[in-house]
């Protein structure tokens, strides 16, 4: 089981799911704090739930006010890559810079790219989460090597 | 917060350091809260950039650092930290996912003591304690370097000032690295030591500027002007360390010439800036020439400063305050004339701060303050026009500046604006509070706060300050009494107070902070400050976001800012009514911020602080 997890974990990293970030977060893990990094990335899934929400209705508007846009992927992105995830981060990244060119087609699709990885890795670390669980609270502590 | 705990705290230095940190985005805050935790600091969190400043006034020593994020949706990051320097006079780290030099430059100009990118490392945050203690060991020696400072000032002042206060702190260390030796004292020994603390109150500066100016900016001598003054109990260190933060404030407000200049004007305004200095590296100058009365009609007043941008940020006040000048001197305030009188910093002041949210740092109050001195007539100010208006406007500058950032360091700039309206309350000013606080900081101050900035663009902006219609005239400084809020704001930087005790010891952070207004008998310039930060938050709240991008009027600050040297004071005329309107109606809601918002309610937090 708890290799099982920890090979889950690896694949993530390996994927290019997270990035050390994630690492850095699961060291801030503790006994005081068994289960931070799960709170953390609900706490992340919950506000960027809300952001792409946000994102969604002004795309959807069609009106194209890459400045707000703009912001909202700032913030977007920022969260991102507290907790580590690097491929939601890329795509924001993209979207920026489609943002800054104007380019509004561009926008549309990253976005759903976007979204895309976002709940992939929702999904992913919401089975690796329960996994760790499962295993224990030291399994989790574990990084991968 | 007692100066036992605050003993205690440092004794562990830095483990228990107590950390405020700010960020809307929660998922960041969680993770830096818990990164903070890590480091064994005491850390408060906030995702909302009004509580964060409510948590500070209702305890000024209840934190010892603050980090903030930039980008947060009810309040801008670098206007929070302007407020936070001058207010608190805290280290302020700021935090941002963007690394763009910009933003880290603005970071700087605005007065954080650090930059960081997200994402935080604890490694980075494992450090942070160094700002606090910097900004302790700084106060320290500011306080009680006066004489060697005196000596080496001139230097200092001329090479640190242009780099917008940086230099100034650096400048300052190196100073007292060499000389300072028996000043050793740590934050926690000062309180126990016997440091006069002396609070420059507005009355105090007044003095100190009109001696200054009787003896000529550069031959002005700390001995003379103490003679001059002829205040009891004042030493020579006090002057010195106090000319010192005066020359680097005109310094940096005029980024150039015309000191004298805005040597006449900022008393207000340099006593706000200097509070910053100490904390902060520079003032925030943001000149914001409140003095003109006419505010309301200052906008045409405005209009005639070079819209270069200096003046932008001078916001209206300065505009204001040339109305009131007959004949706004080109380029140089108006260095003796009794009404411009002290302008001369408005010129200078950098608006680029307006960040903070300052409202009228550079308000021009000081020319008006000028006038209170000679006159101190309450009549003559109210003659002086629509001093109040200006007030008005002041208020208005708050929410301008707020808005804009641009008014440079909104705290002082409040202050001076309030103080132009004596007698009347600004024009739907809700405050009369205000008003009386301005009067007191006039008093104060006289004048000196605002000197538009003069400059960069070499326009003579300057001289647009010199309107000493600060109406405030402050010839009530009464009412400023009344407001009991501490302002403690910038004024007296260098504060030794005189006053109690308490403050002194109340906490080795509070270096001076002298927020003893009150005790100095001034009306709390706190107060004053609070409501115009209330209201400048009023503002702020709802306009912010939209101030900032797009405001006209915030164009103009903005615009200004950008001129970073100082522009401020190109008040838009046309925003200026605006915003004396917006900040009217602020005034209005005032009473709701004070509610919380700001936790301006805290003319009494501003109090307790000290």
């Amino acid at each position: 089981m708890q290799r099982q997890v920890a090979l889950i974990k690896q694949s993530l990293f390996d994927q290019g799911y997270l990035d050390e970030q994630f690492m850095e977060l699961e060291e801030l893990q503790d006994d005081a704090n068994p289960n931070f990094v799960e709170e953390v990335s609900a706490l992340y899934f919950k506000d960027s739930a809300r952001l792409i929400n946000n994102i969604d209705q002004a795309l959807e508007r069609g009106t194209f006010d890459f400045n707000r846009l703009d912001s909202y992927m700032h913030q977007f992105k920022g969260s991102s890559t507290s907790i580590g995830a690097s491929k939601v981060k890329a795509e924001c990244t993209t979207f920026r810079e489609y943002c800054r060119a104007g380019n509004a087609e561009g926008c549309l699709r990253t976005f759903q790219q976007l979204k895309k990885e976002h709940s992939t890795l929702r999904k992913k670390l919401e089975h690796y989460f329960q996994l760790a669980r499962q295993a224990g609270p030291k399994e989790t502590a574990r990084r991968p090597k | 917060m007692t100066v036992e705990q605050n003993f205690e705290a440092l004794d562990q230095f830095p483990v228990g350091m107590r950390v405020l940190a700010v960020d809307d985005d929660q998922t960041c805050l969680k993770i830096l809260e818990t990164l903070l935790r890590h480091c064994q600091y005491h850390v408060t969190t906030t995702n909302q950039a009004q509580k964060a400043l409510e948590l500070l006034r209702e305890n000024k020593n209840k934190f010892d650092l603050v980090i903030s994020d930039v980008d947060m949706p009810d309040m801008d990051g670098f206007k929070l930290l302007e407020l936070v320097g001058l207010e608190m006079d805290l280290p302020v780290i700021m935090l941002s996912a963007h690394s763009d030099p910009k933003y880290v430059m603005k970071g700087v100009t605005h007065g954080a003591c650090d930059y960081l990118l997200k994402p935080v490392r604890i490694e980075e945050l494992k450090n942070i304690w160094q700002h606090v203690v910097r900004s302790r060991f700084d106060k320290n020696r500011g306080s009680n370097n006066g004489d060697k400072r005196d000596g080496s000032g001139n230097e200092g002042v001329g090479n640190s000032d242009q780099n917008n206060g940086r230099a100034n702190n650096r400048k300052r260390k190196d100073q007292y690295n060499e000389d300072d030796d028996e000043e050793k004292d740590d934050n926690d020994d000062s309180s126990a030591q016997k440091k006069q603390r002396v609070v420059w109150t507005v009355e105090l500066h007044k003095k100190f500027v009109a001696a200054v100016n009787q003896l000529g900016y550069e031959k002005a001598m700390p001995k003379k002007i103490l003679d001059l003054m002829n205040v009891e109990k004042l030493t020579r260190e006090n002057v010195a360390s106090h000319l010192q933060k005066f020359r680097l404030y005109l310094k940096r407000i005029s980024g150039v010439a015309n000191q004298q200049a805005i040597m006449a004007n900022s008393d207000l305004h340099f006593l706000q800036m200097s509070s910053s200095l100490n904390g902060l590296d520079g003032f925030h100058h943001r000149p914001v020439p409140v003095g003109s009365g006419q505010f309301h009609g200052g906008a045409p007043a405005m209009r005639s400063f070079p819209p270069n941008g200096i003046l932008g940020r001078l916001n209206t006040p300065s505009g204001i305050s040339v109305r009131n000048l007959s004949s706004p001197p080109a380029g140089m305030f108006l260095q003796n004339q009794t009404d411009l009188g002290k302008f001369h910093h408005v010129s200078s002041l950098p608006l680029n701060h307006s960040d903070g949210g300052n409202i009228l740092q550079g308000l021009p109050l000081p020319s008006e303050f000028d006038q209170l001195q000679t006159n101190n007539n309450n009549n003559n100010i109210r003659n002086m026009n629509n001093n109040k208006s200006i007030a008005g406007s002041s208020m208005a500058f708050p929410s301008f500046s707020t808005q804009q950032n641009s008014i440079i360091g909104a705290p002082n700039n409040n202050l001076v604006v309030l103080e132009g309206h004596p007698q009347s309350s600004p024009p739907g000013f809700p405050g009369h509070q205000i008003n009386k606080r301005l009067e007191h900081w006039s008093n104060a101050v006289s004048s000196s706060t605002l000197p538009p900035p003069p400059a960069q663009n070499s326009n003579s902006i300057h001289h647009h300050f010199d309107v000493s219609p600060l109406p405030h005239s402050k010839p009530d400084t009464l009412e400023w009494n009344n407001v009991s809020s501490s302002y403690s704001i910038p004024f007296c930087d260098s504060a030794t107070t005189l006053s109690p005790p308490s403050l002194d010891t109340t906490n080795p952070r509070a270096f001076c902070r002298n927020t003893d207004f009150d005790s100095s008998t001034n009306a709390q310039p706190g107060g004053f400050y609070d409501t115009l930060q209330t209201r400048q938050s009023g503002n702020y709240g709802p306009t912010t976001d939209a101030m900032l991008s797009s405001n006209p009027k915030e164009g103009f600050v903005v615009g200004q800012h950008k001129l970073q040297s100082g522009g401020f004071m190109s008040a838009e005329a046309g925003s200026l009514d605006d915003i004396v309107n917006s900040t009217m109606k602020q005034e209005q809601s005032q009473g709701d911020l004070s509610g919380g918002d700001l936790g301006y309610g805290g003319f009494s937090s501003l109090r307790t602080c000290i």
